[in-house]
């Protein structure tokens, strides 16, 4: 670099540089106090706001809207980020955003030096948001397979954060088991308050943990081809808050012709928004302050719009803009997705196979609603939801479902409603919760063994936790295999009383599969998916 | 402040008697079994012991002291799935004016571990000690020890939490209550959150595998909560009409004898329970409630 850029210049912006790394730093470490917080403590309500990020994000408001064709007033607050941005431009993108603060740090740490003048792919942002729109249109919710947080929450959620308490566990095991007394006074108290601090309550384990895994730390390999390479080539976020920058009150006055040679700005702009003539792209720039902190001339800074005239008419900067072509085929494809979803054949489940959290809506809106943020799967005590991957479909990838063998719906717990940022799982009161039917509880006599092997068992029977259990038995004598008579007793399910809570599947002492599965048969929430027989009232608790 | 200087004052008059008595006489003055009908469920407890001779007779100053209650569900105190906090903090209470060095409270438990012990009352109950020597302790997989059981006729080894094998004093404090299985869960039951494993897999054969571990997991004290007894829908319940209220605690060093009395309170006789069968022809303890010393008391 030539000397100049090396000077110290006192600029007027410095405090500003500070004033962003400080907000970087604290929203980042807000957004990973919350994440900790979104458990059970105690209280059967969580007590943070810990659900917020998704809900300021104008791009998972307006997809899930559009997507549910109603008004989520749980996502109001991201009306703040619309109004900041119409004023601020992208700030929030270079102050705010935890994404792309872990994405600079990551950078600072690894002392990444790549030419980041050209932007790879400037317009796919833009083209990806386009099309997130229209299939939002066309009632196809895909918004949070690429929103930034929903990456960022679903990757620590279900690959980095369980992957730290799995080595830090192994860690602490083995010098409890293997090492002497002397190293455990120091071990132990240190494990102590890692538990009582950082660490999950315990082991989770979740069935994509390598695809949501690998997607996050995809945008942290991205920071070696360039910096912020997810947000200049992919982030529809991004580009949203870009569209409203564009059109906002702000504006920032670049360098000119008196600048020569001088690209200072251009070299060092983490986000590519400055181009040859040195103009800033409104749409692209975040408002970091490099380049007005470094400009040798100082005369790079942002002003209101209505003082342009004062600054001379420029020539107007291109900005980057969707062609028609492009245009035409984000169209095609999101008019040509329901058709093709639709045809699917579905094994004659309407309203798909899985076992959804108990106050999820009826699935089609669920599917629009649900912004995969991985926020029920992370509080869900018993480790019992999981992501779905293809086995709903294309637009139910990363949705969450309750596989019963690994955990079940926790009676009294209500907390996966209360995390949901866009009410896909409606919030219950107790109350609600102990009558929500999720689902229903079958016996596979071949495998149960007071049916199939006359041995006394009935571990399903002792767990149902309906206060009138929703699983009985019978004293019957039978004739075990090897031709013996015996009394034991052999259980039945009552279905009135089923709420499909799946703890029978997870606590079958048979090893490997379950002699007793729930199915989402009966589910409150679909009425064409009811038992044979069954009479229930129509149930009304869902706004 | 006052019950607990009741409970010393008893203490040493007790003590003072066991001094001016002879030792035969003594002998055989203590009770296989105390039953204690009160309002007060700490006094209730409290003078269970007493008749048992107090804790000083169980607790020595610089014991270690598990308390083992049943905190398996996640249910509040009124609904009777679990041991009363009450019990269980008039027995912390004694067992740290004994001189304990250290009072560990478990369970493994069936619901989610946290829930169980904020619901129960139990979570409260012990942070309301403030003492560094009163934990009551998550259950952590590390402290599984696998042990040889010599004596099982139906199982041969377990996994049994560490601390349950390795306190210098044992209190088993189940509660009284309904089980679909084994129709009653009482004390051998409640040794069931005190290992590991697919404990599921006791169920095949409850009543012997019971007694197979109850050879391993040994109380020094055995003290049945049935102040309030849970009827149907046992073990977890969830409704209060399915509880009667008792008011009484048992205390026995006899975990079979204090089993087969629990038994009686539900209208049904000890050979009714297959695991105070088992127990009971194992040597474990007695079962026939006619050559048990009972000793009952109302306050």
């Amino acid at each position: 670099m030539k000397t100049p850029a090396k000077q110290r210049i006192m600029s007027k912006f410095n405090l500003l540089l500070v004033a962003r790394l400080i907000a970087q730093t604290f929203s980042v470490l807000l957004f990973l106090f919350l994440f900790i917080k979104t458990d059970y403590t105690g209280s059967d309500t969580i007590e943070y706001a810990v659900n917020i990020l998704f809900r300021i994000d104008p791009l998972l408001a307006f997809c899930a809207m559009l997507a549910a064709r109603t008004v989520i007033a749980l996502l109001a607050p991201a009306l703040v980020i619309v109004i900041f941005s119409l004023l601020f431009g992208r700030f929030f993108c270079g102050w705010l955003c935890p994404m792309g603060g872990l994405l600079d740090l990551w950078r600072t740490i690894w002392r990444i030096k790549v030419d980041n003048k050209k932007t790879k792919y400037p317009q796919l942002p833009l083209v990806l948001l386009l099309f997130l729109v229209i299939c939002s249109v066309f009632g196809v919710p895909l918004v949070g397979y690429v929103d930034p947080f929903s990456i960022l929450v679903r990757g620590l959620v279900q690959a980095v954060y369980p992957a730290i308490n799995f080595v830090s566990d192994s860690f602490f095991t083995y010098t409890y088991q293997s090492l002497p007394a002397a190293v455990n006074l120091v071990t132990e108290p240190v494990y102590s308050f890692m538990q009582a601090t950082i660490l999950p309550f315990e082991q989770r384990y979740y069935e994509l943990t390598l695809v949501s895994g690998f997607i996050l730390a995809f945008l942290f390999v991205g920071e070696f081809f360039q910096s912020r390479f997810f947000c200049r080539n992919i982030c529809p976020l991004g580009a949203l808050l870009g569209l409203f920058s564009r059109y906002g009150a702000m504006k920032v006055s670049g360098g000119d012709e008196s600048c020569g040679t001088c690209e200072i700005c251009r070299t060092n702009c983490r986000m590519g928004a400055v181009d040859e003539n040195r103009h800033i792209h409104l749409s692209t720039c975040i408002l970091c302050m490099d380049c007005m902190v470094k400009c040798p001339k100082q005369i790079i800074h942002p002003h209101l719009l209505h003082n342009s005239a004062r600054h001379k008419l420029r020539p107007e900067v291109a900005e980057v803009s969707v062609s028609r072509r492009q245009f035409l085929a984000c169209l095609s494809t999101g008019v040509a997705l329901p058709p093709l979803l639709g045809v699917r054949n579905r094994g004659g489940a309407k309203g798909g196979s899985l076992i959804r959290p108990p106050g999820a809506l009826i699935e089609p809106a669920f599917l629009a609603r649900c912004v995969r943020c991985g926020e029920c799967l992370q509080v869900c005590i018993t480790n019992g939801l999981q992501p779905a991957f293809f086995q709903a479909g294309l637009e139910s990838v990363f949705s969450p479902y309750l596989l019963a063998r690994s955990g079940y719906c926790e009676f009294n717990c209500t907390l996966c409603g209360q995390v949901c940022p866009t009410g896909a799982i409606q919030p219950l009161n107790l109350q609600q919760k102990h009558t929500t039917k999720i689902g229903h509880a079958f016996f596979d006599k071949n495998l149960c063994l007071p049916f199939a092997g006359g041995v006394p068992c009935i571990v399903c029977e002792e767990h149902c936790p309906t206060p009138d259990k929703a699983i009985k038995f019978n004293v019957v004598e039978v004739k075990t295999p090897r031709g013996d008579r015996v009394t034991l007793k052999q259980p039945y399910i009552v279905d009135e009383l089923c709420i499909g809570c799946g703890i029978c599947e997870t606590k079958c002492p048979l090893p490997g599969r379950s002699a007793i599965y729930v199915t989402n048969t009966g589910e409150v929430r679909d009425p064409e998916n009811q038992l044979p027989g069954a009479d229930f009232d129509s149930y009304s608790g869902y706004s | 402040m006052n019950r607990r200087q009741f409970i010393q004052q008893a203490i040493a008059l007790s003590a003072g008697l066991s001094f001016s008595i002879p030792e035969v006489f003594a002998a055989k003055a203590r009770p296989d079994l105390a039953i204690v009908t009160g309002k007060n469920y700490l006094d209730v407890v409290g003078h269970s012991i007493e008749l048992l001779g107090g804790m000083g007779q169980f607790v020595r100053p610089g014991d270690t002291v598990v308390i083992k209650p049943n905190i398996g569900w996640d249910r509040s105190p009124e609904q009777a799935a679990n041991t009363h906090p009450l019990v269980v903090q008039g027995l912390i209470e004694m067992v740290l004016d004994s001189g304990a060095s250290s009072v560990d409270l478990f369970d493994h438990t069936c619901n989610e571990k946290r829930r169980c012990y904020q619901n129960s009352g139990m979570a409260d109950m012990v942070i309301s000690f403030g003492s560094k020597k009163v934990r009551l302790e998550h259950i952590d997989k590390r402290k599984f020890i696998p042990v040889h059981i010599e004596r099982g006729k139906s199982i041969t080894s377990w996994e049994i939490y560490k601390q349950a094998i390795t306190a210098d004093v044992y209190i088993n404090v189940p509660v009284a209550k309904h089980h679909g299985l084994s129709r009653l869960s009482l004390g051998l039951k409640n040794s069931m959150g005190a290992i590991g494993g697919n404990r599921g897999k006791l169920h095949h054969d409850l009543g012997q595998r019971l007694a197979d571990l109850a050879t391993v997991v040994s109380p020094t004290l055995t003290v049945v909560d049935a102040t309030r007894t849970l009827l149907r829908n046992g073990p977890q319940g969830g409704n209060v009409d399915d509880v009667r209220l008792l008011d009484q605690v048992i205390a026995s060093v006899d975990p079979v004898a204090a089993d087969a009395y629990g038994t009686t309170l539900f209208g049904l006789a000890p050979e009714d329970i297959d695991s105070t069968v088992a127990a009971h022809k194992m040597g474990l303890g007695q079962m026939d409630l006619a050559k048990v010393n009972l000793l009952k008391k109302t306050l």
